[in-house]
């Protein structure tokens, strides 16, 4: 999903702020607009809501009002119910602790390959590059049999440490793509006013270039972490028992045992996606501006 | 932008290994975690093994002869088209009026961009919870919707026949997909200079043919990259048919992804099932060279 985006990454905007394009002052037409717009928009934005009204009403009276109905009655005990039931205390610690494994290390060598091909003279470059680019069109379920293969001789199927290697290396291509393209921005000068002055690669990599290129780090590491969270496969053949799972693979099989449960589904749902909707919103211009912004200028 | 990159290429120093080192620990772990395992699926899809035993038979390219005799793959390979037709091109057109819409006065800009986009942040297996819970026969939205309008005869169970099951799985696809090139279309729509309108408007283009003739071909990286992705993207589809439908009813929504997954898993045919994989990826690489070669080229 978002594992793969355009390249380059400049200082993230946001993209609201220019209106170059000439239309008509801000009078009845873009008000028209407006309003097309906000029913397009209720409409798309439509499911979650009646998630939340779903979630915060007893299942008596779903039933009964039917899905569509404003609910008489709210209540918590939903959520309750669909966080003990659905094990959501372990899949939120064990995905957080993944997330936090992988995603720092993961931008880490990113950025180091990155700054090899962007800046230092590295020979088979461009062969490198391909290879690792080419890494996007990959999908997954080719690797899983190996994989599994590989994971269960180092005897670490079923832990969420065993998930570190495969999302490192599902990751790479697309933040290499990314990070390097913006080091290719910062002028070589100043690196070289920094070698005159005695320093080496390291040096310059973890005093200059990882310092300048915070913006695009921090869109990187957003975008890395939002597909780690989401991400299933792996944790779908690699994980077997309740403790280890992660939220996805817990979310599934909460889904199974509350089939009958529409309140309860509805919240457990909730407790699923409700972190990265807070992230999503709080974060949002650094994950816009990471996605558009400098894409388009080649 | 340009024409900075030009200037930049200058000799570096460094030594000859230094380079190495930072590229050693990244380019380690993907070769062990996705080119060895990608490349040693090759070898397994040309055996027998069932995924379990210990011992199995080169069988040459057999489990390739198999599959066009194998009817889910047929049915797999008729859904993974259609699935690549229509969750690209729906998505990107419906950014594409989007994005127009967005670029014009349009009042709350931001918090609409936030809405449109928010599905595309969302796991895949929650949107597929989301998606089954409306379609649910008894006590799903859409039907329970269908039936307030009175147009009770609609309301059928989305997901359980054959007939709908795979248009009904596209749908939030549709949903999801829709806010990557509607921001990107925004983006490319807010770069494009004024000058352009204001010379074709003193040309007496109308309206329309402005679009045609000074949007369009101005959004021609932007169609480049939205179509790029969305095609390497596609073939990767596996969580949503797996958390949605399981394949189901019976075979009808199995895509290769979910083909492959179940002949390894579910039937241990490890080899047959690599095989599967092996041909989707191939063509997913043929597809995607041309992007990658062009992110190469661009960064040389």
């Amino acid at each position: 999903m978002t594992s793969i985006a355009p390249a380059r990454v400049d200082l993230p905007l946001d993209t609201a702020a220019v209106e170059p394009v000439p239309t008509p002052p801000k009078g009845r037409r873009g008000l028209v607009i407006t309003l097309v717009l906000i029913v397009v928009a209720l409409f798309w934005i439509s499911p979650l809501v009646l998630l939340v009204i779903t979630a915060v009403r007893p299942l008596a009276d779903f039933i009964g009002n039917g899905p569509l109905s404003w609910p008489d009655q709210l209540t918590w005990k939903n959520f309750s119910d669909a966080w003990d039931i659905g094990n959501f205390a372990t899949t939120y610690k064990n995905s957080a602790i993944l997330a936090a494994i992988k995603v720092p290390l993961g931008v880490l060598v990113s950025a180091m390959l990155g700054f090899a091909l962007a800046k230092l003279r590295m020979r088979f470059r461009r062969t490198v590059m391909f290879s690792v680019f080419l890494g996007l069109t990959i999908p997954i379920y080719i690797t899983i049999v190996p994989v599994f293969i590989m994971m269960r001789s180092l005897g670490a199927t079923d832990s969420i440490f065993g998930l570190i290697g495969p999302y490192l290396a599902f990751g790479i291509p697309f933040e290499v793509l990314v990070l390097q393209s913006f080091f290719r921005q910062i002028p070589d000068e100043i690196i070289e006013a920094a070698k005159v002055d005695g320093a080496g690669d390291w040096r310059v990599f973890f005093t200059m270039i990882l310092p300048l290129s915070v913006p695009a780090l921090v869109t990187v590491a957003i975008l890395d972490a939002v597909a780690t969270w989401n991400e299933f496969l792996f944790a779908l053949i690699l994980l077997n028992s309740d403790a280890h799972k992660t939220i996805p693979v817990g979310l599934l099989n909460f889904q199974g045992q509350f089939a009958n449960n529409n309140t309860g589904l509805a919240a457990g749902i909730l407790i699923a996606v409700v972190p990265i909707l807070i992230a999503y919103t709080l974060l949002q211009r650094w994950i816009v501006g990471g996605l558009t912004a400098g894409s388009l200028k080649g | 932008m340009a024409t900075t990159v030009a200037v930049a290429k200058q000799p570096k120093r460094g030594g000859r290994w230094s380079p190495w080192l930072f590229a050693l620990p990244a380019l380690l772990v993907y070769v062990a975690f996705l080119v060895y395992p990608a490349v040693s699926s090759l070898w397994f899809s040309l055996t027998n093994w069932d995924g379990l035993s210990a011992t199995y038979k080169f069988v040459g390219l057999d489990n390739y002869f198999k599959l066009p005799h194998d009817p889910v793959v047929v049915t797999a390979v008729r859904n993974n088209l259609i699935w690549t037709v229509v969750t690209i091109a729906v998505p990107t057109i419906i950014g594409l009026l989007l994005a127009i819409a967005l670029n014009g006065k349009v009042h709350g800009k931001p918090i609409l961009r936030l809405i449109f986009y928010t599905p595309a942040v969302l796991p895949l297996v929650s949107i597929a919870s989301i998606w089954g819970w409306l379609y649910n026969p008894q006590y799903g939205a859409i039907n329970s919707f269908l039936r307030l309008i009175g147009l009770d005869g609609l309301a059928q169970p989305w997901l359980g026949q054959d007939s709908t099951a795979l248009w009904a799985v596209m749908v939030p696809a549709i949903w999801l997909r829709t806010g990557f090139p509607m921001l990107l279309y925004l983006a490319a729509l807010q770069g494009i200079p004024n000058e352009l309108y204001e010379a074709a408007t003193v040309d007496g283009a109308s309206k329309w043919q402005q679009f045609w003739h000074v949007t369009m071909p101005s959004l021609r990286p932007a169609h480049y990259i939205v179509l790029a992705l969305s095609l390497i993207d596609s073939f990767k589809v596996f969580d949503m048919i797996y958390a949605m439908t399981y394949g189901g009813p019976g075979t009808s929504t199995q895509v290769m992804g979910t083909w492959m997954y179940f002949n390894v898993f579910q039937y241990y045919q490890a080899g047959y099932g690599t095989a599967i994989a092996v041909v989707i990826t191939l063509v997913a690489i043929a597809v995607g060279i041309p992007y990658v070669r062009s992110q190469t080229k661009e960064a040389s």
